[in-house]
């Protein structure tokens, strides 16, 4: 099954507070879709209408053309902000337990959870309680209950909080081999480097609103077209014979050009080859970082129309 | 899927989780322990029959009362052995070595009984009679009457007519009515404090949002209780078996008292009790966050268990068929400690039985409804005690500030 989840203007007060404004973004088939935005921006409320623990005031969540519904909504693999597996409990009946409570029969049950702990590296934990595990290899464990009933849909509340580089990665393949497989996935995340590398496509949320989307190419490119010119033998002004270019920044033998509309990039690169050799030309991208700090900032970066 | 099997994967994994626990084979054995213990306390310490066999001694004029005196202590079920002693010095030794439980000595109104410390209040009486009876028939031989023709004219008793009979058959069920009770009511306030605790559980760590995207909470909450509660039964039938055995071993009571219906009432009881509270503890587990906020929550439930077993204690006990009991036995949050005291007395008529389960079972279908509605608008909110009337899911106090939905 490979269908499209959208968010559909949806709202949700807590008295005085608007904690979703009209809130619409779209995650297709096979994509990671990176939800992030400063804390109570609004990414756990927006996950917990989907997840329908929450009810929206307003607006709708589509699942496959149609309006979410319960059995739906059972097909969602799901890991909440704050981590939800009990401490003492066996890892391996953890994961039976989940399967069961999705529907396998105990057998089955039993198989996908054998499974799924030898995929993400646990095998040998089965039988250990939850609590006597490391931090890193509990969030495998949350991971693996997410996904032992085979879901459509996933929706990850912070998966990487506390990770290590090696667990980030190893979490990120096999949430990458499920969108391979034709799922939406749904991540929020502070860790905008991780974001950044490997979600397809990015919302960034801030006060409830969706004040960007795109994918993380669209988004960067989105700014002024700077490049990185890193030229031993150049000297000032060396870029002036080239029309709409203003230097930003120089250190030492290199150099940060940004170029006006409509000027060529290849003429800007002939100029640097002019003032002898050139050992760095490229484009200067800023981080995802930069861009949401601008956008926390009020720099906005422009809204995108939701397909 | 359907909702019963949803219901019964959760309740095996309250069950399972609780089983093989320590706390559980803990409570199990002091529960046992406690149940044993209460038997052979009332067994040997309380109902300790009083000797039947004692050795007495009868010093010089003292012999003549010897015969009588045996005679009439056998009569009321005492043996005594009688040592004749001519010397008060000898008897006096024996006495102090133990071997005499006590001495005689003199005789008419002069008669004398020394003991060690406590005076069998059987061979006293006998004592006094003989003695008596030996003053009266010199007295009559004196006045030249016949002492047995006379004698023989005061060998009767009082007639006794008792309005309200205590016999041993009737304090037998009572002990047995309070001790259904007391295991049902023991049970319900440790198995309800666990189905808050296991609530808290789930939402402080936050697992209770996976859960809630998968069942509804009225099955999530329905799973734990009946998942607790087949521990506890399972408790309860081993502690219920216990108490069967070394009653009869004991002979505390006899085995017709403690028949099987009021076993399987006691059951039935339990089963209709603990689903009546469990719902309440369930719905106050609910309402907080933290384990060490239960009891500001479980009081009031607990309130009203404590209120019952002293009400069945104070009331019931003293007169299972007074009007009072049978008031209290009909109001439903009551029921499961008070009608086991009359059904073990056998003073519950069939129909009022019925009746009063049939009201505790529309309880707890109200219960449910109430507790459903808490414990759903409850579950999910994280941070302080939930107020109650946001609980009931009544229309929302005004800004209420946003706990920690982010």
């Amino acid at each position: 099954m490979h269908a499209v989840l959208e968010l559909s203007h949806l709202t949700k007060r807590y008295g005085q507070l608007e904690a979703l404004r009209d809130l619409s973004f779209v995650v297709r088939p096979g994509e990671i879709f990176g939800f992030v935005g400063a804390n109570g921006a609004g990414k756990t409320t927006t996950m917990r209408v989907v997840l329908g623990v929450l009810e929206a005031d307003s607006g709708s969540v589509i699942w496959d053309g149609a309006p979410i519904t319960f059995a739906a909504r059972r097909r969602i693999g799901y890991i909440p902000e704050d981590r939800g597996l009990y401490p003492k409990m066996a890892v391996l009946a953890q994961l039976e337990y989940f399967a069961q409570l999705h529907g396998l029969k105990r057998a089955a049950a039993r198989e996908a959870s054998t499974a799924l702990l030898e995929r993400v590296g646990l095998a040998d934990r089965g039988k250990s309680q939850l609590q006597s595990l490391s931090h890193g290899n509990q969030q495998r464990v949350q991971l693996a209950a997410a996904l032992v009933f085979s879901p459509e849909l996933l929706v990850l509340d912070e998966p990487f909080a506390g990770l290590d580089p090696v667990a980030v990665d190893s979490m990120t393949e096999v949430l990458r081999a499920e969108a391979d497989a034709g799922k939406p996935v749904v991540l929020s995340s502070h860790q905008l480097d991780i974001v950044e590398r490997i979600c397809d496509r990015v919302g960034i949320i801030n006060h409830g609103q969706m004040v960007a989307v795109g994918t993380v190419a669209e988004l960067t490119e989105r700014g002024p077209v700077r490049y990185w010119a890193d030229a031993p033998g150049a000297g000032t002004g060396w870029y002036d014979s080239v029309p709409g270019t203003t230097l930003v920044e120089q250190d030492g033998s290199r150099w940060l050009v940004q170029l006006g509309d409509g000027t060529d990039d290849q003429a800007v690169l002939r100029a640097a080859l002019a003032t002898g050799p050139v050992r760095e030309f490229r484009r200067d991208r800023p981080a995802l970082t930069q861009l949401f700090r601008d956008v926390m900032s009020g720099t906005a970066v422009g809204e995108e129309s939701d397909r | 899927m359907k909702r019963r099997s949803l219901i019964r994967v959760i309740a095996t994994r309250e069950f399972m989780a609780r089983i093989r626990t320590r706390v559980f084979t803990i409570t199990t054995v002091l529960t046992v322990i406690a149940i044993g213990g209460y038997i052979l306390l009332q067994a040997y310490v309380f109902n300790k029959p009083t000797a039947t066999a004692l050795d007495v001694g009868f010093v010089g004029a003292a012999q003549s009362i010897a015969a009588p005196v045996r005679a009439e202590a056998g009569a009321a079920g005492e043996t005594i052995t009688v040592h004749l002693y001519t010397s008060a010095a000898a008897g006096k030794a024996d006495l102090e070595s133990g071997t005499l439980d006590a001495l005689v000595s003199g005789s008419g109104a002069g008669t004398v009984m020394a003991v060690q410390s406590t005076v069998d209040p059987t061979l006293e009486t006998a004592l006094n009679d003989q003695s008596r009876q030996q003053v009266l028939s010199e007295y009559l031989t004196q006045h030249d009457l016949p002492p047995s023709a006379v004698l023989s004219q005061l060998a009767f008793s009082v007639g006794v007519n008792e309005l309200s009979p205590v016999n041993a058959a009737r304090i037998e069920q009572i002990v047995v009515g309070l001790l259904v009770a007391g295991v049902l009511y023991v049970s319900m306030v440790i198995y309800g404090q666990l189905v808050a605790a296991g609530v808290i559980e789930e939402k402080s760590n936050r697992i209770v949002e996976i859960l809630l995207a998968t069942v509804r909470p009225w099955q999530l909450m329905m799973g734990k209780i009946i998942g607790i509660g087949l521990i506890a039964l399972i408790q309860v039938v081993l502690v219920a078996a216990v108490a069967l055995v070394l009653a009869s071993a004991t002979k505390l009571v006899s085995i017709p008292t403690l028949s099987v219906d009021v076993v399987i009432s006691g059951v039935v009881w339990f089963v209709l009790g603990y689903l009546m509270y469990a719902l309440l503890f369930a719905a106050a587990g609910s309402m907080v966050s933290r384990q060490e906020d239960v009891s500001s929550v479980a009081l009031p439930v607990i309130f009203v268990l404590v209120a019952g077993w002293i009400l069945a204690l104070t009331v019931a006990a003293p007169d299972p068929g007074s009007v009072g009991t049978t008031v209290l036995s009909f109001i439903p949050v009551f029921s499961p400690v008070i009608m086991p005291v009359r059904i073990a007395a056998g003073v519950a008529p069939f129909w009022q039985v019925a009746i009063s389960v049939v009201l505790v079972i529309g309880t707890i279908v109200l219960f449910a409804a109430v507790a459903g509605r808490i414990y759903r608008n409850s579950v999910l909110r994280v941070g302080g005690r939930v107020k109650f009337s946001d609980a009931l899911g009544l229309p929302p106090s005004v800004d209420r500030p946003a706990q920690r939905f982010s």
